[in-house]
């Protein structure tokens, strides 16, 4: 039986809309998401979530499930996300070169970082193969993977020695940070966009606060008192956002990555304002259930389905980008572009959860 | 032009510039090959007093390269930069040239903005190389807001000690007559000179060679000839940033 609607289905849910808009860069609905007003985006709250959902591998706090099984199935997770990867990047390619044959235009070949994937087949194949080389806009799973594998680590630091799991992902994410230590990419040169050194502190975080323990506790004690704090800042940053205002990066004092915002390397900026709108937001879902139901009910539905859909929103965010570029649409295009996909996404995702039932 | 062909020009490229190292106050613009020498056409000498200073100053030149996908082109495209080092070390004896590729894919000149002052903040960069418009144009924004992205970008850079080389838009011979394209084309021609910074004319550079081929009837497919336009655009890129700084030199 599908799960029924829950905080982090729904929350996972708006996250996914939002991803698949943002991944049709210039489209009119884009300035719609939350990014518009907020120093963080929908990014960072799934990888939040993702880390928070390790907790139901877990099992339950009075019967948690064995570690051998647990990291059994966090392997097997992460060998599913590393195969859905693979196959939509795969369609991907294919996508673009059928788009360059339709439009005789070989630049769509170099569209989204593809060109190594034609020019030389053998040095990306291999770079696909070990996420070395990553496509424009599919970015975002090759992270998952690299979280999930080092969730097991997580786990069972936790177990052991559930005091150490902050500071020590703390003290990566800082060495990365002051280091500006990343993964590099090849054949093409450059660094992944989702530096996986700094991201696993959202995704660690997500875990510990899901707990009603350690950190979780502290902040599930502190709610009000944090939410006091959150809200002028939250403002003052959509005030600041709006406005255009930024932080000169060349003012910051060294290391500079801790003072400046940047997505790649998720810092400090960005990290304390996504924790401090969650804790704002989050309470809405209760608000939705009790008086939109129809609303939460189907970003549930999206969210219980996150990885198909994800996957599906990435194919059909290419093909919106591909249709506005071949159309020249506007505003009408960018409706039914965005409506489609969404629509699509709403249809896979309700016969996701047939197929659960039926089962 | 087959691999191995490019190959070959590259060295030929390289070997000549070694030569004119010796000689490098009376010849400070590299030898190119003939289709590339008639592609780029005229180099106007812009200044780059920030390389300059580096230069004088360090014997060590950073740069940053920024933009889209494209900015290096693919792997052994991407080398382009490699030969824009190769070059300018040979040039200048002694100068050490690092140039740190922070190409994203698809990224739009208004992200691109933003890290490129990350990136002045992070690398310390004595010029910015911009791939920039592409992507814009076939996101189908407005060009109005691309040039004034482009122009504070622009500002903000030379206003923080940073020179400015921007990469124009790719060439491909169905985008001719796309209004769109064209528009953004020709904005961003407009805002490198009226901000006087040096544009590396890619567009004009794979349109000119795109013409040879088809004069030559030469079986090249687009894609090949794309190829070749960023095997030129390092030339074109490497003589101009040389001819540049000669035409500063004390």
């Amino acid at each position: 039986m599908p799960r029924a609607i829950n905080v982090v289905d729904f929350w996972r849910g708006f996250a996914l809309v939002e991803i698949f808009v943002n991944h049709i860069p210039g489209n009119v609905y884009e300035q719609f998401t939350h990014k518009a007003l907020s120093l963080s985006d929908s990014a960072e709250l799934f990888v939040f979530l993702a880390g928070w959902s390790l907790k139901y591998v877990e099992g339950p706090a009075h019967a948690p499930r064995p570690t051998v099984h647990v990291v059994g199935r966090l392997g097997l997770r992460a060998g599913k996300l590393y195969a859905a990867h693979m196959v939509i990047v795969m369609m991907a390619i294919a996508m673009l070169a059928v788009t360059s044959l339709w439009l005789d235009n070989p630049l769509i070949l170099e569209w989204f970082n593809a060109g190594a994937v034609f020019t030389d087949p053998i040095e990306a194949h291999i770079g696909l193969v070990f996420l070395t080389h990553q496509l424009g806009y599919f970015d975002i799973l090759p992270l998952y993977v690299v979280l999930l594998c080092l969730s097991p680590l997580v786990v069972i630091l936790h177990r052991r020695w559930p005091a150490l799991l902050l500071p020590v992902s703390a003290a990566v994410y800082l060495t990365a940070l002051v280091g500006q230590i990343t993964f590099p990419t090849w054949p093409t040169q450059g660094e992944w966009f989702f530096n996986p050194l700094c991201w696993q502190f959202d995704f660690v975080l997500g875990f510990l606060l899901s707990r009603p323990e350690g950190l979780g506790g502290f902040a599930a004690r502190h709610m009000t008192a944090i939410r006091v704090i959150a809200l002028p800042l939250i403002v003052a940053a959509a005030v600041l956002r709006l406005e255009g205002i930024e932080l000169d990066p060349t003012m910051a004092p060294f290391p500079r990555l801790l003072f400046v915002n940047d997505k790649s390397f998720l810092t400090p900026t960005r990290i304390v304002h996504f924790l401090l709108l969650a804790t704002l937001f989050a309470p809405t879902f209760t608000f939705f259930e009790r008086y939109v139901p129809r609303f939460a009910g189907a970003l549930s539905l999206l969210g219980r389905h996150s990885l198909l859909v994800f996957c599906l929103g990435s194919i059909l965010s290419l093909a919106g980008q591909i249709l506005r570029f071949a159309f020249r649409g506007g505003l009408p295009l960018d409706t039914i572009v965005v409506c489609v996909g969404l629509a699509i996404s709403f249809v896979v995702a309700r016969g996701a959860d047939w197929w659960e039932r039926a089962r | 032009m087959t691999t191995m062909g490019r190959r070959v020009r590259i060295a030929l490229f390289l070997t000549a510039l070694a030569s004119a190292t010796g000689a490098r106050a009376e010849a400070p613009v590299a030898p190119s090959s003939s289709a590339c020498g008639l592609a780029a056409g005229d180099a106007t000498a812009i200044a780059f007093p920030n390389l300059e200073r580096a230069m004088k100053e360090r014997k060590r030149i950073v740069a940053v390269a920024i933009g889209s996908s494209v900015v290096g082109g693919s792997f052994r495209n991407g080398d382009y930069y490699e030969l824009v080092e190769g070059f300018l070390e040979k040039t200048f004896k002694g100068l050490d040239v690092v140039v740190v590729q922070r190409g994203v894919s698809g990224e739009l000149a208004r992200d691109a903005a933003d890290r490129i002052r990350l990136e002045v903040a992070r690398s310390a960069p004595d010029v910015v190389f911009w791939q920039v418009g592409t992507a814009d144009a076939m996101a189908g924004l407005d060009p109005a807001e691309i040039g004034e992205t482009v122009r504070d970008t622009i500002r903000w850079l030379k206003d923080h000690g940073v020179d400015v080389v921007l990469i124009g838009l790719h060439y491909t011979p169905v985008l001719r007559n796309d209004a769109e394209y064209q528009a953004v084309r020709a904005m961003i021609t407009q805002v490198a000179r009226e901000e006087r910074v040096l544009r590396v004319r890619r567009y004009e550079v794979g349109e000119t060679l795109e013409k040879l081929r088809a004069g030559k009837a030469d079986t090249a497919t687009s894609g090949e000839v794309a190829t070749r336009t960023d095997g030129c655009m390092a030339e074109d890129l490497a003589r101009s940033l040389a001819t540049g700084l000669f035409a500063r030199r004390p």
